[in-house]
Parts: C-alpha cells; sequence; structure tokens
C-alpha cells in the first residue's frame, strides 16, 4: 500500500519526509515493531547482543534507535533454544529498541575457512568440533526467527566483488534471488519482522540492475545493497550504490551493507542510501581511536598525555559536552590517554564517544536534508575533514559530482 | 557514655559516632563521615577500589547511575609513570585544572562523580612488593612502567596538588606476606612516625590542608607505641590529625586500651578481607570504612555475590555459597535476576542468563554488570550491618546475625570459571 509520500507493510511503515533538490539524498521515518527510526540512520553493530561494553541504558541515551545483532554469533552463543526459551534476542539483552539481523551468510564466508557454497546452502565446519555443517535459506530464517529481529536478511550468496570469475559472479547472483524466495517461504512472521533482500552482482552494472529488477519484483518491505566493503575500489562502490538507487522506489528503505567510514555515510547518502551499519566506530574504539569531524585521532600518542581537552570539542557525546551541562561525564583526552589499552573504562569511553559521532553525523545530515541545504553540509563536512581541498578523495570529488555536487568548487 | 562518643571534625571533614561501641574498649559502631561537597557516608560501609582512577570496567556515568559506593581508593602509583621516551615529563594529574563540577585535581583527572568520596594513598590495593624497598625518604612505587621510588616529599606535593578528600600518608611496608622481623619492624614504626612528622610540619605553614588519616603499621602495638602515642598527643589537639588508615584492624583493642584519645578518630581499613566473614570481624573490631579488593576479583572470575546481612531467617540445611558461578550451565535460560529481589542496576535491567551469555560470549559488559551487581550487594550488606547495629539492642543484635551469618554461608569462595573476556 502506498500514498504519495508513505508505503506500509504489515510490520513496518515508511514515509518519504523530504528530499534533496540536487543530490539523491533523501529524509525519512522508518516505523518498525520496535519504535520509530529517522532515516539516513548509522547502525551500531552489537554482534553478540552486546555493544562492547556499553549498557543497554548507555547506547540508548547516545539516541541510537536501531542496532545490529549477527545471526551467526547467536545461533553459536547462546544458540537457538536458549533464544525461544528466553523469548527472543530484545528480552536476552534488555533492548527494547529496534534490531536489525544479517543473515549468517557473510560471517560464514568472512570467518570460516572451507565454507562451501552449494545450491542448498552454506556448507562450513563448526568452529566448536570440525563438524560438517549447513546453513540453508530455511535455517537461517528460522534463527532469525527465534531472534525476533525487527529487519531480518536474506540468506545470500556472497562473493567478494573484485572475483574475476563472471560465471560464478553470475551464478551467485541468479542463486540470491532463488534464496529470497526460499525465505520469503520459510519466513513464519511477516506480521512482526520485516525481511529484507539483498542485491548481489559485484561489481557489473548491469548484473546489478538485473538483480535490482528481480529482487524488486518479489516486493520485501525494504531493499539492501550487499557484497560490498569487501576490497573493491571506492570509485566501484559509489558506482554500484548510485546504479542501483536509481532503480529502487521512492517509498523503501535502502540499506547498504557494511559500510561506515564517516566519509561513505556521507558520499552514500547523497547517492540516496538511507541505512548502514559497520563495526568500525566501536572496533577502533577498543584500538583506542576516537572519530572526530576533523579525523580519526589516535588517543595512545603522548600528545593527549596532558591534553585536558575534551575528546572533541563541541561534541555533545557524554563524555565531551561541557561539564556544566546535564548527563556530562567530564572526560579529558588525558583520562583517555591514560587508561588507553589499560583499562577497558578507556574503551567504553571511546565507543561511547564514536557510536554518538556517527550517529549524529547522520542526524546533522537528515536536518540539512529537511532544510534543503545538503550539498552545503557536505562540503562542510569534506572541509572539517581535510585542510586543504587537494587532499580530498578523487572517489568522493567524482561521485559527489555525478549527483550534482562540486567539492572544489570555490 | 564512652570516650568515642564525641563528634569529631573540622571545617571540611565531619564524623559524627551515632551509636558508639557499649562497654569499654573497639566494638562495632555507627556513625556518619561527611566531606564538603560529598555524599555522606553512613559507617560501616566500604569504599571501591580504583585501577588508574577507574573503577574497574565500570566508566564514571555507570558509577553514578549504578554503583551504591560513596568512596574510592586511588593509588598514587597509578598516575606517576615515566614513559621512557618521555621520562622527564611531569604527571599529567599535576597539572589538570579543576571544573566548576570537578573541583579538586583527582576528581577533575578521573571524572569521578562529585558525590564520591576519594582517598589517595601511595600503593595499589593490594600492592606488589618491592625488590627495591623503601629508603629514608622514598617508598617504592610499581608504575605501569615499573619500579620508582616515590620520595615522601614528592608524596605530599601530590597530596596537596591532587586535594583527596582523604590522604594517607606514606607508611614504612613491606606488603610481603612474611611478618618482618623485630628489628625491620622497628625501624618501619620509627621511619613512619619521622615521615608523619615531616608531613604535619611541612602542611602546617601550607595554604592547602589535607586531610589526613595517619597509617597504623601491620606490626605488634609494643613495636609502635611510640609513633603511636605521639599521634594521640601532639596531632590530635592540634586537629592535624582527621583519622586512623589502620593495616591491620586487630590493632584496635590495643589501640583502645592504650590509647584511647584515638577512639573518636573515623577508622579506615586498608587491610583486604578475604571474605564477607572477613568483613564483619573487622566491623565487629570497629572499623568504620572498609576497602574490599575481591569486589573487583570475583567480578573478573565470572562470580556474583549472593548473600545478606543478616542471613535468611530459615538456616539452610547446608551453608549456602558466598557467590554463584555465572558459567554454569543452569544459568543460560534463568530469566531470574542474578539473586532474589536484588535491587542493583544489572539485577533490574538483566537477568541471569543474559551475564551467563556475555561470560559464554566473553563480552566486557559481563564484566560490567557483575562489577554493577556485586558493588550492589556489598551496599546491601552493609545496609543489613548498619540496620542491625541500630537496633535497641544493637551490639547483641549483630553478634547474632554474626553467628547467624558464619554458619549460613560457606567459609570461602567458589572458584569462578569466568574467562577474561576479549578487550
Amino acid at each position: 500500500m502506498a500514498s504519495n509520500s508513505t508505503f506500509t507493510s504489515p510490520a513496518l511503515a515508511f514515509e518519504l519526509v523530504a528530499k534533496c533538490s540536487t543530490t539523491r539524498a533523501r529524509a525519512s521515518i522508518l516505523t518498525l515493531p520496535h519504535g520509530t527510526v529517522n532515516l539516513p540512520i548509522f547502525m551500531p553493530v552489537a554482534t553478540q547482543a552486546s555493544l562492547k561494553g556499553l549498557t543497554p541504558q548507555q547506547l540508548e541515551d547516545t539516541g541510537c534507535k536501531l542496532c545490529l545483532n549477527n545471526t551467526y554469533h547467536l545461533g553459536l552463543k547462546p544458540g537457538q533454544e536458549v533464544l525461544d526459551a528466553v523469548g527472543g534476542a530484545h528480552k536476552l539483552q534488555g533492548w527494547s529498541r529496534n534490531l536489525l539481523t544479517d543473515s549468517g551468510g557473510f560471517q560464514m564466508v568472512s570467518l570460516l575457512k572451507l565454507a562451501n557454497i552449494t545450491e542448498e546452502g552454506v556448507r562450513f565446519l563448526s568452529p566448536h568440533d570440525g563438524s560438517p555443517m549447513l546453513l540453508t535459506p530455511e535455517h537461517s530464517m528460522s534463527l532469525q526467527n527465534s531472534i525476533g529481529s525487527d529487519i531480518m536478511m536474506q540468506l545470500d550468496d556472497v562473493l567478494v566483488t573484485t572475483s574475476p570469475d563472471k560465471a560464478r559472479m553470475r551464478e551467485a547472483m541468479e542463486r540470491s534471488v532463488r534464496w529470497l524466495d526460499r525465505c520469503i517461504a520459510a519466513h513464519k512472521n511477516p506480521d512482526r519482522q520485516n525481511l529484507f533482500c539483498i542485491i548481489q552482482g559485484g561489481l557489473d552494472l548491469e548484473m546489478r540492475r538485473e538483480c535490482c529488477r528481480e529482487m524488486l519484483a518479489r516486493e520485501t518491505p525494504g531493499i539492501a545493497i550487499g557484497g560490498l566493503s569487501g576490497g573493491e575500489a571506492k570509485d566501484d562502490f559509489c558506482k554500484v550504490v548510485a546504479c542501483c538507487t536509481e532503480l529502487l522506489p521512492d517509498l523503501k528503505p535502502r540499506y547498504v551493507m557494511g559500510i561506515g567510514y564517516p566519509e561513505d555515510l556521507v558520499v552514500s547518502t547523497a547517492l540516496g542510501a538511507d541505512m548502514f551499519d559497520c563495526v568500525w566506530p566501536t572496533r577502533t574504539a577498543r584500538f583506542g581511536n576516537a572519530i572526530t569531524k576533523h579525523g580519526v585521532l589516535n588517543m595512545k600518542k603522548e600528545v593527549y598525555a596532558a591534553d585536558f581537552g575534551p575528546i572533541e570539542d563541541g561534541c555533545g557525546c557524554p563524555c565531551c559536552r561541557p561539564v556544566d551541562e546535564e548527563g556530562s561525564i567530564g572526560i579529558t583526552r588525558a583520562f583517555v590517554h591514560h587508561n588507553a589499552a589499560k583499562e577497558t573504562v578507556a574503551a567504553h569511553m571511546l565507543t561511547l564517544h564514536n557510536v554518538w559521532y556517527q550517529l549524529n553525523l547522520m542526524r546533522e545530515a537528515r536536518e540539512a536534508i529537511i532544510a534543503d541545504r545538503y550539498p552545503v553540509f557536505v562540503r562542510e563536512f569534506f572541509g572539517n575533514l581535510y585542510a586543504d581541498p587537494s587532499n580530498y578523495p578523487s572517489w568522493a570529488v567524482d561521485a559527489l559530482k555525478g549527483v550534482g555536487v562540486d567539492l572544489l568548487e570555490t | 557514655m564512652t570516650v568515642d562518643t564525641r563528634e569529631f571534625g573540622s571545617a571540611a571533614m565531619s564524623f559524627e559516632i551515632l551509636r558508639a561501641a557499649l562497654g569499654d574498649g573497639a566494638a562495632a559502631r555507627l556513625g556518619r563521615l561527611a566531606f564538603a561537597g560529598r555524599r555522606p557516608i553512613d559507617t560501616p560501609n566500604f569504599i571501591g577500589i580504583t585501577s588508574r582512577g577507574a573503577i574497574p570496567h565500570i566508566t564514571p556515568d555507570n558509577v553514578a547511575r549504578h554503583l551504591n559506593v560513596g568512596g574510592a581508593y586511588m593509588a598514587l602509583e597509578d598516575f606517576i609513570e615515566r614513559p621512557q621516551q618521555y621520562s622527564t615529563r611531569t604527571p599529567p594529574i599535576y597539572e589538570i585544572p579543576p571544573t566548576a563540577k570537578h573541583q579538586t585535581r583527582l576528581h577533575s583527572f578521573t571524572a569521578m562523580p562529585p558525590s564520591v568520596t576519594t582517598v589517595l594513598g601511595a600503593r595499589r590495593l593490594p600492592a606488589v612488593a618491592s625488590p627495591m624497598g623503601n629508603t629514608k625518604s622514598s617508598v617504592s612505587v610499581f608504575t605501569s612502567t615499573g619500579f620508582q621510588a616515590l620520595t615522601t616529599a614528592e608524596y605530599l606535593a601530590a597530596a596537596q596538588s591532587l586535594q583527596p578528600d582523604i590522604a594517607v600518608p606514606p607508611a614504612d611496608l613491606t606488603h610481603s606476606p612474611i611478618t618482618p622481623n623485630s628489628k625491620r619492624a622497628l625501624r618501619m614504626a620509627e621511619r613512619t612516625d619521622e615521615w608523619l612528622e615531616e608531613w604535619f610540619s611541612e602542611l602546617q605553614d601550607s595554604p592547602t590542608p589535607v586531610t589526613t588519616f595517619a597509617p597504623v603499621l601491620p606490626i605488634p602495638y609494643p613495636i609502635q607505641w611510640e609513633y603511636l602515642s605521639r599521634l594521640a598527643e601532639d596531632y590530635l589537639p592540634t586537629a592535624q590529625l582527621a583519622g586512623l588508615a589502620l593495616y591491620d584492624p586487630d590493632l584496635l583493642p590495643d589501640l583502645a586500651s592504650f590509647v584511647p584519645a584515638l577512639l573518636p578518630l573515623p577508622r579506615l581499613s586498608l587491610s583486604p578481607p578475604s571474605t564477607p566473614h572477613h568483613i564483619l570481624n573487622q566491623i565487629a573490631l570497629g572499623i568504620d570504612l572498609l576497602t574490599i579488593p575481591f569486589i573487583n576479583t570475583v567480578s573478573d572470575a565470572g562470580l556474583a555475590l549472593a548473600f545478606t546481612f543478616p542471613p535468611p531467617t530459615t538456616p539452610p540445611n547446608n551453608p549456602l555459597p558466598l557467590a554463584l558461578d555465572l558459567t554454569a550451565p543452569r544459568f543460560a535460560t534463568s530469566l531470574a535476576p542474578l539473586t532474589p529481589h536484588c535491587p542493583c542496576g544489572a539485577c533490574t535491567t538483566h537477568h541471569a542468563a543474559y551475564i551467563h551469555h556475555l561470560l559464554a560470549a566473553r563480552e566486557m559488559l559481563g564484566w560490567t554488570l557483575l562489577q554493577a551487581h556485586n558493588h550492589g550487594v556489598m551496599a546491601a550488606f552493609f545496609a543489613g550491618v548498619r540496620a542491625t547495629l541500630a537496633q535497641q539492642d544493637g551490639a547483641a543484635a549483630f553478634a547474632r546475625a554474626r553467628g547467624e551469618f558464619a554458619r549460613a554461608y560457606e567459609a570461602g569462595f567458589p572458584l569462578g570459571m569466568g574467562e577474561r573476556p576479549c578487550f
């Protein structure tokens, strides 16, 4: 069902609020079973039903309305039986907001050697005891139904985009379409869980277009662009995203899987994508790195030992906001430096900061889209990140030029 | 009316004894210790122990939100390392400016919530024994970059700069489980005596006061009697001495007998109790404020403290465990709180199954939630102790409940199977 600006399906409503008059950026409201989510959005990854040391309350306080769990990990620990007994992943982790789960297929291929993909599913050896196991579309759906995620992902045949084997790439794309059909048939809770399709096809734009057409015909409530962030050139990545968003309907959420550097988010938003996820902001926090609008700072460096400013000036996260403001913790770079790689609290504080940074970047992007000043926002963003425009990454300059923004224009 | 019913205090600190020990000598008592600008601490109570300025695994916002602790112990050795390439740098903590919210350097550097009272000592609790030993004018401390000498002068300067609510002056300690021979013990007393004399004479002309809890050494009373008498005769009347920091609470009966003038002072124990039974023993001896390193240790081992004071009214057939090993399979699907009716932040939001999962998955949040629970159990334990002492016949009620506690619970902690989570 769709009006001019709203699409509804049994477990989801999508309302398009604004479109940038220059780029393809969109602002929208996605309503899911566990509440409303403003798009575009960055989704932090709580791989094993926990966001790396943050309590669900701390995560909620960053404004996060939708985070990820990984099906593969939850299938191993705590396992499907426990998930069923506990009543799903929301109850397991005390998270009352929305969850998105991947299909488990990506981890099979990326984490496990000897994963072998057949028409039936992904064959792999159990990391526990080495016994042969099989992840099928049906099993992935069953696991994700037990998890109870608000958005589930289809099992897809993932191949690194840089694979030169065209025939194998076509097979993977076509198989992903067939597996979507099996996922739809096996999905037990379409009234309260949304199943998103995943567009495959590597870097071959024609194959991507073909996949878009096939996937769209199956009318899932949301659409993901998959197989990216696997080492392809950024130019190629942008071309794929742009090529897909051109074909996608206005009134469905578009999720680009596995990307998360701030530049990627800002450019992909300009190319018309709405949702992103990545482990990088939380992983890099554990390595002592803080994301700021002027770039990534390594807090372990001696220059921060006696730096008594906040992690980032002007940041509104609980660590950084001015000490006299409500909810401020009053963390200094010096204290983070003091404990980086020594006490877990340093990792927790940087995780809090980095998650806030990513969510806030998308909040500001959204405000800019609604005010129809997204191109200005994009220029400011790159201006902050690079002191000298000649250092702007050419992939970003080119991709943005393709949607009407000239970063180098003076 | 006994000798320790007086109120003791200064501008910065007040210690009110609400119910003194009955009869003569040292025994459990009720009090309230308050520092200007901090949340008052009802005693007997405990303070948290920090590592590098942080309660392990608990960010400062969660200290304020989930941890019912009135105080935090901080070790100077956690802040003064000399990284090889920057060996001449001034420790940054000496240079951080205080802010409107965090009005001392120690609070400001560690972002410890302003409500929390801070205690500064030279060494961590428990401290690593140094192979170098102390000298006439320095204690050997263990920093993240190795052992180094901390002069008594630098330590005093640090206390003045950092402005902890309570400072424990340097003591000549061995930090070894082996009892020092009498010659060494005598030197410990003499050095500590000299160091304290220097400490107070330096402070006399100083514009920045330091609330001082004098160390009481873990050696027999007869070896340190001169030092302890000086505390009572020289520093108590001048109000330079604000409290006692005992490295061995078993000295309290002797103090009560021989230097009763010291009894009104608040008593902080720096002797690590190994179980709650030992905690009750320290309370019974008259300790007001305890430091309990085992809380952090059991959390790291995946254990959830599971005792209450007073103990359950119906005595169990078999002694109950003091803690539960959350890695046990029986918790995999348990939607119950870690312990029944536990009001801690972890139990009100989560259930045993989640903690079990986090430990199995080696997720850092497992530690955080166990720390919240274990500090919560300890806070409730002390609240129970105080409520018992506040009864009409408090001393007898406490002694009775302590006996019941000894029968109701096992003597030691179970071995935790929790593995160190992935960083």
